[in-house]
């Protein structure tokens, strides 16, 4: 924060208040779901457009376009900028794809926050998009340096060599969605991270179960109660074109029967970690209108709420799913603040083991001293932690997730404790943990 | 005045075509003889390099002139006129200079035959600029040489699918066909001649495909052309109708391998025979009607304010509103608003189906356009409202007070109503002046006719708005009194009130049916009914009888029709009206029928018929007469009451409102061709009365 003040663009010295006016996002498609005849480029340019249509601010008003996603498509570089054009944002507004794996959403919001209090853009319009459903297959490489080769071959001869070559190298399909949930640093797969935290912290299978099982019914609540109707729009998707409001991962009937018939899914026969407990691969989107205090009073725009604080940290790759932890630590630290202090917490569900091993190591002595050099951060009661359900439920579009979490955290700030702070925070393959400290209004 | 310009330059000699006596360069007398004088020029001095170039923003020359065709009578005049332009290219042709043809703009017909005759045509990149021989349109075929020079350009197969579809080419697939040598960007153009004048004259073009030159693949390949041609016309007399589609095959097949000077030959005497065919009059009439209706007066009044909209709401996605999103999704983006998610959903499918092209891919970037919407958003920035919901004026005056709060003071409120009135719906509304009639035909993207309708407080400026933005879409506006009915679906019920007393009396529906289709009604009276829904009829039928009350009779729907409504026989909405519908394909005749129709023979198989206890049937033209003459008699009532001032646009209306034969020129057009006193009678034969207007169709023959 010191670069604001030291950038010399506000007079004051202070940075200004980063506010959220409008937000939205698409229900949560299962893979190969309701969405599979949509594209992230689709799916990104339909949230924007409706957001745009919905909220007062025009697209005239927009300074900047900046979006999370993961699996971006080959066909559409720089996706955000094909997002922005096909939704209708003028273009002389510019437009940039950020990635930082799972909290690609996130760095979104807190690029365009930082932008915002640099005084280098009024509003900006930030979010995440991800079509997990269209994560392509790949040639293996040797098959590739084969096809390079074709064009190059003139004579019959050389054709002919190319064509063994190309017999030889190895026909069966690379998976990019596995490759790229895989760590290469540590030649770990996400699901195999969650395994290690199960066994480190003693996370049993019916713990991780009954967590997964709760996700379900307060997802499902939500959606009945009618919480989740104004956060998420209706989608009109190809080839019936029916109505899709509801996220399609929820499982309202889910019993601890049904889930502990399921085999783990990564490390068999022994693991803990099974496909339903773990988060869902969706397809989806979500958008946030930013911009600061002065300009959304001045134009009449209504505050969602404000983005008081943010921190990104590294850890262990292979126990990537701790960075909540010390990114929270660091967030609160920075801000004087301790859990009490919270609110609301949302912690993505990238696993249940992975929430229940935060947990663990947010309220143990030996982790903090050992890890943090300090005392525990504590633990949020469950009854403020994750109340709408989570990634287990709802679905982990990885290039979105981020955005999802200020989203719904904001909506709670607003429709369920009418203010107070809230802390969002997802743990990052790769070992990495973001955490963002939202103030309701 | 001079229209062609002969300038020679150091480097090249241009053909220079520009004139300020019409919006676009055309082959007429003028232009043609001030053609043949400079190729005296520049036959005697012949340049190195001749280049054609049109001055004309949009246009390079947009064909021969029309009105010459039109004007022409005599069989050996046309054939001459066609061997006068054939001349001219083939004075072009043997020209010893390089020739080149700068396309830029439109390039049909005369024109492009024009171009062919030069060495290269290059087509300049451009949004106009577009390539064809649309002939056949016109009833006729290319007369200056296209027949003979198109095929060594692009191939036959090509060029026959081109010419006897009269399609036409953007720059790209110009390029690909082959027809253009090259394509050029405008700043590019010089670059374009140099690179073409190093390539030298051409010397032959080789004949292809190879194989048309093997007898019986070509006996085979024009066998399927007709067949693919005949298709669209298998109800109607094809020599009647539309002689030159039989008549164009036959001369390609005839000229195929030919040498050119006997192929030309065949060529113009084609030609000469077409052109003095009533169709060719006829289609060349309606065509002129349909520009008339784009270039009225309200259209350029408003064009200026309708070039800057960009945002249309479409209220109600059922067929009519799903399809004007369509329409308007073609300029503008739209919201298609709709109270619930299942029928939004629907009507999103819907358009869908109408976004497929060919070869199964969808036009993904104009269906991006159409944003679903279930509440009040996005209306704060709406240039245009279009809504086809429940037909209630309840309903309507309901829709217009709860948008007044959301969009702006100008947005135009266009009410889609085929009965309701307008000046009801402005009743008590803060700025009135804004809320006009803008009444599409079913289906909405394929009938080019559009009734706009002013209620008493509509502003001019409004109308000449909506007619603008009828244009912008590729419709054809006609400005139509508020009164019940409007224009088109008030002639339309007594045309079906008559066929349902035919079928009622005895006479078959197939019959019926096919009798109107015979004439070339894209589809029979009673499969109207039953696309249009048979609830809907009913309620414009009890609608206009109340309010028409002098003429009510005209409307009346019979008993049986109401209790065929009232059991849900709603035509293809419902799947079973006359016919039992499938998927939007209409099948076999309804067998519940007889349930309402005891005297209507439902034995319509070969060999079901007891044939002997039926009455003989109609005379087709008999059945045909039954049904239009009531909607002759309800025309020329309308012209009485002013519902339109110009009795022309009645004719341009039944043409492009509902598919009323354009081979025969329009309604008043063929009935101008019958015995007036014969008419008369036949008129009071059917109970109606002799309209005071019948003077009228004097003006018409």
């Amino acid at each position: 924060m010191s670069a604001a003040v030291q950038s010399g663009k506000k007079a004051t010295g202070l940075p200004r208040d980063v506010v959220v006016v409008a937000g939205l996002r698409t229900p949560l498609g299962k893979a190969g779901g309701a969405f599979d005849k949509l594209g992230a480029v689709e799916l990104g340019s339909m949230a924007m457009r409706e957001l745009l249509a919905r909220s007062p601010v025009s697209s005239d008003d927009i300074d900047q376009v900046i979006l999370g996603n993961v699996i971006q498509p080959a066909e559409a570089s720089n996706i955000a900028r094909v997002i922005a054009l096909t939704a209708g944002v003028p273009q002389q507004v510019p437009a940039h794809t950020v990635h930082r794996n799972c909290a690609s959403g996130m760095q979104a919001i807190t690029d365009a926050a930082e932008k915002i209090q640099l005084g280098r853009a009024d509003v900006v319009l930030a979010g995440g998009v991800e079509s997990m459903t269209h994560a392509p297959l790949l040639f293996d490489d040797r098959f590739r340096a084969a096809m390079a080769k074709w064009p190059r071959a003139k004579a019959l001869p050389q054709k002919l060599s190319v064509l063994a070559e190309l017999a030889r190298a190895p026909w069966k399909p690379r998976i990019a969605l596995l490759e790229g949930l895989t760590d290469p640093t540590v030649g770990m797969g996400m699901g195999q991270t969650a395994e290690l935290l199960a066994r480190e912290f003693g996370v049993t299978r019916a713990e991780q179960d009954a967590y997964a099982l709760m996700s379900h019914q307060r997802a499902a609540a939500g959606w009945s109660d009618g919480w989740f109707d104004d956060e998420v729009m209706h989608l009109f998707a190809p080839p019936s074109y029916a109505d899709v409001h509801r996220d399609e991962g929820i499982r309202a009937g889910q019993t601890l029967q049904a889930l502990a018939k399921l085999k783990p899914a990564f490390d068999r026969p022994l693991g803990s970690v099974t496909a339903g407990n773990s988060s869902q691969i969706t397809d989806g989107a979500a958008m946030l209108i930013l911009s600061h205090r002065e300009k959304a009073e001045a134009e009449g725009w209504p505050i969602m709420g404000y983005l008081r604080d943010w921190a990104y940290t590294g850890c262990d790759p292979a126990r990537m799913g701790l960075g909540p932890v010390f990114a929270t630590h660091r967030l609160l630290a920075s801000g004087g603040l301790s859990m009490s202090d919270i609110t609301r917490m949302e912690i993505n569900e990238a696993f249940a083991v992975q929430v229940l091993a935060c947990l663990k190591a947010m309220e143990s002595e030996a982790f903090a001293a050992e890890q943090l050099g300090g005392k525990p951060i504590g633990v949020p009661d469950m009854d403020r932690l994750n109340v709408h359900g989570g990634a287990v439920a709802i679905g982990h579009p990885v290039g979105v997730s981020g955005a999802r979490l200020v989203l719904t955290l904001l909506g709670q700030l607003q429709k369920d404790t009418g203010g107070g702070l809230g802390v969002a925070t997802l743990c990052i393959g790769g070992g990495q943990g973001g955490a963002m400290l939202l103030e309701g209004c | 005045m001079q229209v062609v310009t002969l300038i020679r330059n150091d480097e090249d000699t241009r053909l220079h075509f520009e004139r300020s006596d019409k919006s676009v360069n055309v082959l007429d007398e003028k232009c043609i003889s001030q053609l043949e004088a400079h190729l005296d020029a520049l036959e005697t001095a012949p340049p190195a390099l001749l280049v054609l170039e049109s001055g004309m923003p949009g246009s390079f020359i947009a064909g021969a002139d029309l009105e010459m065709i039109a004007g022409v009578t005599e069989q050996a005049a046309a054939t001459a006129m066609a061997g006068r332009g054939q001349a001219l290219c083939r004075r072009i042709e043997r020209l010893p200079s390089l020739s080149i043809a700068m396309v830029h703009g439109a390039c049909m017909g005369g024109g492009l035959e024009l171009a062919l005759a030069c060495d290269y045509i290059v087509a300049v990149d451009d949004k106009k600029t577009m390539l064809g021989l649309p002939e056949i349109k016109i009833g006729i075929h290319p007369g200056f040489g296209g027949c003979v020079r198109l095929p060594k350009r692009v191939g036959w197969v090509k060029a026959v699918e081109m010419i006897l579809s009269g399609s036409v080419l953007d720059v790209n697939r110009a390029y690909r066909a082959g027809l253009a040598a090259l394509t050029a960007r405008p700043e590019q153009c010089d670059d374009a001649i140099g690179y073409l004048a190093k390539r030298g004259k051409v010397k032959s073009r080789p004949f292809a495909p190879w194989w048309l030159r093997l007898w019986p693949a070509r006996e085979l390949f024009f066998r399927q052309v007709e067949k693919k041609a005949m298709a669209r016309f298998k109800h109607l007399d094809i020599e009647a109708a539309y002689p030159a589609v039989p008549a164009t095959i036959a001369l390609l097949k005839a000229i195929i391998g030919m040498s050119d000077a006997p192929a030309l030959a065949r060529e113009a005497e084609s030609l000469g025979r077409l052109a003095v065919t009533p169709t060719c009059k006829n289609l060349i009439r309606v065509f002129y009607l349909g520009e008339a209706l784009k270039k009225q007066a309200a259209v350029k009044r408003g064009r200026d304010a309708v070039a800057t909209m960009q945002k249309a709401a479409v209220y109600g996605a059922g067929v009519m509103g799903g399809g004007i999103a369509w329409v308007a999704s073609q300029s503008m983006d739209v919201d298609l608003h709709e109270v619930a998610a299942e029928p939004l959903g629907r009507g999103m499918k819907g358009i869908a189906r109408l976004a497929m092209r060919k070869k199964g891919r969808a036009d993904s970037k104009r269906l991006a356009r159409i944003r679903p919407v279930l509440d009040e958003s996005g209306l704060s920035d709406v240039d245009v409202v279009i809504e086809a919901v429940l037909e209630d004026i309840r309903v309507k005056r309901r829709l217009w007070a709860s948008l007044g709060k959301h969009v702006r003071k100008d947005t135009l409120l266009l009410s889609n109503t085929s009965s309701l009135s307008i000046s009801d719906m402005q009743h008590r509304r803060a700025n009135a002046g804004r809320i006009a009639g803008l009444h599409f035909f079913n289906p909405a993207p394929k009938m080019p006719l559009v009734e706009v309708v002013a209620g008493e407080k509509t502003t001019p400026e409004t109308v000449d708005k909506v007619c603008a933005l009828a244009v912008s879409w590729g419709k054809y506006p006609i400005i139509v009194a508020e009164s019940p009915g409007f224009l088109v679906n008030r002639c339309l019920m007594p045309y079906m009130v008559a066929a349902l007393k035919l079928v009622a009396s005895g006479e078959k529906i197939g019959h019926v049916d096919g009798a109107l289709k015979c004439f070339g009604m894209p589809m029979g009276a009673l499969e109207l009914a039953d696309r249009v829904g048979l609830d809907i009829c009913m309620h414009v039928g009890t609608h206009l009888s109340e309010v028409l009350s002098a003429a009510g009779q005209r409307f009346a729907m019979p008993e049986w029709f109401a209790r065929m409504v009232a059991d849900g026989l709603l035509g293809e909405k419902s799947g079973k009206g006359f016919f039992i519908y499938e998927e939007g394909k209409q099948g076999d005749l309804n067998p519940d029928l007889a349930r309402y129709l005891p005297l209507a023979g439902l034995h319509e198989h070969e060999g079901d018929a007891d044939l002997g206890s039926e009455k003989t049937p109609m005379e087709q033209a008999a059945v045909v007469d039954g049904c239009l003459i009531p909607m002759l008699v309800e025309a020329l009532a309308c012209l009485g009451e002013q519902v339109v001032d110009d009795p022309v646009q009645l004719d341009a209306a039944f043409v492009y409102g509902i598919g009323f034969p354009p081979f025969r020129g329009g309604l008043l057009r063929y009935f101008a061709g019958r015995d007036v006193e014969a008419l008369k009678q036949s008129i009071a034969a059917a109970g109606l009365p002799v309209p005071e207007k019948m003077d009228l169709l004097g003006d018409f023959r």
